[in-house]
């Protein structure tokens, strides 16, 4: 197993690698520039240099003057050195920013995430052990109405239903007026009051997948021959559903687990934008559109280097729940 | 002597409600007894309403089928009035259930201690450590060695035949009145359906409880009930004794099943070559890794040397894994990694497989499927192409309406002829059949049997005929190889084999095989489940299993010995000649 994983990590390495390759590339093939920008900005103001003196200039500055490979290595050789430099757009360390930003989708993201999963898998073995009744339509219709509803579509009903109409919440933001004059308690009830539309949000549209995903995969163990033979046993109909069956349906579901890692710190970026709540998504959104290299580059590998991580951790996860899969 | 009734089954009715035609009956009013210590036997093809009787005694139907009428008495109770929380009490404690398929039945990530103990710790009061002893109890009893181990293991590290054991231990641990076994031996070998039956048996001696035996194989039921009865399109057509209903049949229909096998075949055939295979060896790759360009190359089948003649039906028999199939990927072109001569006479081998249900597309029609072979020959003619698989259709038995079905609206039989067609469509003079009849009916079998000997005397056909199944080999072959763990290990025109079988392997098969001739004590078959795992080893493959291991055989395999004429070869890799050295 340790072998394994280490080979995993190896390989990982290579990917990277490329993955950074690419997504600089696409950074620098965008048409917004921020180099572009800043010198048209500057070449406006009176009495200055023109357009493409200031293009040369700010080109040199910001490392932007040779290839996109020669660009790269460069970030490349800074990077090894443990130098991840400033963000063009916020003007300070990228990893500052990132920590002022990420903690917060990240708790976002943890909390709808167990809220997920405590909802979605209960309901979807419920929905497979009464497969065809009218508590499995009822799920089955939230379940696809969860996976069809668009984002800002949902979040915008919502804030039509519980802000504009009912007045429960405020439109949009983190904190509200008298947030200042709350007490340490106060305020973080204060935070957690404007977080509960958007968690809501986040839970619905994605609750539906794994709802989905667990009734299919509890109807198919349900069907196997060793369920029967546990039922042959006599049995309850508890047990056989969740210890007999429960364990081998997880199998498949860890998977989706692994992989919804990345989906924890990467941020909501349509939510949080919708919300103006102030985390990572929104503001990667910012630095994408401004082309912000070193804070977008960061942002990127982070998640590459997270998806990579998290289908690790699917695997490994799939040795701890299925022994047939330990002894290779 | 006069037995207590144990199960009384009067009217059973089941069906399957459908939305077309009201519903659809499998079981139709029928009426038998189980007495106390007996074993009973339902015979029947797929679909005569063998397993619904027994899960409806068990209580294991599907949700969609219905109990439209009769009743299932246990000592005078009709457990069918029970409900759901009265039932579970029996389950498990007055009746128990062996299946079919050891591969699937047990929990795949449950420890077998855990399995087997929970239904003591469901049906008992017992201590968890009064539980582990008797799991380990019931494991031996039925054969298995080392419990403490086992009970650690999970399914995947058993084999087949183990994990039967387990099924058979988790069966009659809590002590049942009654075990329903339910085609227990079909997904094995033969040598392990014999170690299965004959345990089975001590156990009815040993425990006094009583067996339902469910089976489509007359041999097995004969070989191991008193009482039998013979189940089609969900009625009873007849029931009696073994000796009775299988010795005298009265219904046409159990007639026909006790006559299912073809006459066997008497040709002389000259001796002309056709194939011919000297020193194969067969390798398998395995997957390299991505950082390390090593591969492993594995010998799976070694030293192979045989000719196949003109016009022969050629025999090709083993246990699973002995390379049977693999021989058949090789001499097809499917496996290209060999070593060694292998002149396959000008000739393009066919292949019809095993499973007539999904080794054909489909998404395609019949007469498309028959046509792609005439399409790589480079027949562009539509209008011949059609003639050519209406033909073909008619050879096989069918009809030219077939050309326009999908392989889903045929029967078992009927796409096995379809993949018969399908391997004779380019006019190939050499067709290998991989075990065609074993997921097929008796009756079936025998019926696809009859076609590939028409064909092979109206068209002079040659065929590799390979099968697990002795009886058939016997039947339909002139010459046999007998292959242990990827070599040929006795060789013999197919007389010469079944009467004066010389390696110790071949003798255990033939003991193994339950024939109509005479009940074998298969008590006395002792084999060791230990199998070398190594190809490519120096030593006698055969050696952990043998009988009549000696030291040296440790040393070195020996080669292929002629002990025959020359002309009639009979060829032997063993140092023994059993019978004379013993």
């Amino acid at each position: 197993m340790r072998k394994y994983i280490i080979r995993r990590l190896l390989i990982s390495v290579v990917i990277l690698f490329f993955v950074a390759f690419v997504i600089y590339a696409l950074m620098r093939c965008l048409p917004t520039s921020y180099v572009e920008a800043m010198a048209r900005q500057k070449s406006m103001q009176p009495n200055s240099k023109s357009y493409e003196e200031w293009m040369e200039q700010l080109s040199a500055m910001y490392n932007m003057d040779g290839s996109i490979i020669q660009g790269f290595f460069q970030w490349l050789g800074q990077i090894l050195r443990g130098d991840f430099g400033d963000s063009w757009k916020w003007t300070v360390p990228v990893i500052e920013k990132f920590n002022d930003t990420v903690w917060l989708s990240f708790i976002m993201g943890v909390i709808s995430f167990a809220l997920e999963i405590i909802i979605a898998i209960p309901l979807g073995i419920i929905a497979a052990t009464k497969q065809y009744s009218v508590t499995d339509y009822i799920i089955s219709i939230i379940a696809l109405a969860g996976i069809s509803l668009p984002t800002f579509f949902f979040a915008s009903l919502l804030k039509l239903v519980f802000s504009v109409r009912l007045g429960w919440f405020d439109l949009y933001g983190l904190v509200g007026k008298k947030y200042l004059q709350l007490s340490p308690f106060g305020q973080f009830m204060d935070k957690a009051y404007h977080l509960v539309l958007p968690i809501t949000v986040l839970v619905v549209i994605s609750m539906g997948s794994l709802m989905r995903y667990t009734r299919t995969n509890m109807l198919e163990v349900l069907s196997a021959d060793y369920i029967r033979t546990a039922r042959a046993k006599g049995l309850s109909e508890h047990k056989v559903v969740y210890y007999h069956a429960f364990r081998n349906t997880l199998i498949p579901i860890v998977t989706i687990i692994g992989e919804s890692l990345p989906g924890l710190f990467g941020g909501a970026l349509i939510t949080e934008t919708l919300f103006a709540i102030p985390g990572i998504g929104f503001a990667s959104y910012q630095s994408m559109v401004s082309g912000d290299i070193p804070f977008s580059m960061f942002y990127m590998l982070f998640l590459a280097i997270l998806t990579l991580l998290g289908n690790l951790l699917a695997d490994v996860l799939y040795a701890v729940v299925d022994p047939r899969v330990r002894v290779a | 002597m006069e037995q207590k009734t144990l199960i009384e089954v009067r009217d059973l009715t089941v069906g399957f409600p459908s939305e077309k035609d009201g519903i659809h009956t499998v079981v139709d009013h029928i009426n038998f007894d189980i007495h106390e210590g007996e074993i009973v036997g339902i015979v029947g093809e797929s679909g005569s309403g063998k397993s619904m009787t027994a899960l409806s005694i068990m209580g294991l139907l599907n949700k969609d089928a219905v109990i439209m009428d009769g009743s299932v008495k246990l000592r005078g109770t009709d457990i069918l009035k029970l409900n759901h929380e009265e039932r579970r009490k029996i389950q498990g404690d007055d009746l128990s259930m062996v299946f079919q398929e050891p591969m699937t039945s047990l929990n795949p990530v449950m420890r077998i201690g855990d399995q087997v103990g929970e239904v003591l710790k469901l049906h008992t009061k017992l201590s968890d450590d009064e539980i582990d002893l008797k799991v380990a109890e019931a494991l031996t009893s039925v054969g298995l060695k080392k419990p403490e181990e086992l009970m650690k293991s999970f399914p995947h590290q058993l084999s087949g035949g183990m994990r039967q054991r387990v099924m058979i231990a988790m069966a009659i641990i809590n002590q049942p009145d009654l075990i329903i076994c339910d085609e227990p031996t079909t997904a094995l070998d033969v040598t392990v359906q014999a170690q299965i039956l004959a345990l089975l048996r001590k156990i009815q001696r040993e425990k006094g409880c009583s067996i339902l035996f469910i089976s489509h194989d007359l041999n097995v039921i004969k070989e191991i009930c008193q009482k039998v009865i013979v189940m089609y399109h969900g009625t009873i057509v007849e029931q009696g004794t073994v000796e009775k209903v299988m010795y005298h049949p009265e219904h046409d229909y159990t007639r026909k099943l006790v006559a299912s096998m073809p006459e066997q075949l008497t040709e002389d055939i000259p001796k002309d070559p056709l194939i011919h295979v000297k020193d194969l060896n067969i390798y398998y790759r395995t997957a390299g890794k991505i950082f390390t360009s090593k591969k492993d190359r594995m010998v799976y089948v070694k030293d192979l040397s045989f000719d196949i003649y003109k016009g022969e039906i050629f025999g090709l028999v083993g246990e699973s894994g002995c390379g049977k199939t693999t021989v058949a990927k090789a001499l097809t072109g499917l496996n290209t990694d060999i070593e060694g001569t292998m002149d396959l006479g000008g000739t393009m081998p066919q292949m019809v497989f095993q499973d007539p249900f999904s080794s054909l597309n489909p998404a395609m029609k019949i007469g498309k499927i028959l046509e792609e072979p005439l399409k790589l020959a480079g027949v562009t003619d539509k209008a011949e192409r059609r003639k050519k698989v209406n033909e073909m259709l008619l050879d096989i038995g069918l009809d030219e309406s077939f050309a326009k079905r999908y392989a889903r609206e045929l029967s078992g039989g009927q796409r096995q002829r379809i993949a018969i067609g399908l391997a004779l469509m380019r006019g190939e003079k050499f067709i290998i059949a991989d075990e065609p009849v074993s997921a097929l009916d008796v009756t079936v079998q025998s019926q696809i049997l009859k076609l590939l000997i028409k064909l092979h005397k109206e068209k002079g056909l040659t065929i590799l005929l390979i099968s697990h199944d002795l009886n058939i080999v016997r039947h339909m072959c002139s010459r046999v190889v007998v292959m242990y763990l990827g070599r040929i290990v006795e060789m013999a025109d197919v007389n010469e084999l079944y009467e004066n079988p010389m390696h110790p392997y071949t003798r255990m098969l033939f003991e193994s095989v339950l024939t109509d001739k005479k009940k074998t004590d298969t008590d006395k078959i002792t084999v060791n489940e230990v199998r070398p795992l190594k190809r490519d080893q120096e030593m006698c493959a055969f050696y952990g299993r043998c009988r009549y291991a000696q030291d040296k055989c440790q040393e070195k395999a020996l080669e292929l010995r002629n002990i025959g004429t020359e002309e009639n070869p009979h060829l032997l890799r063993c140092c023994l000649r059993i019978g004379k050295d013993e």
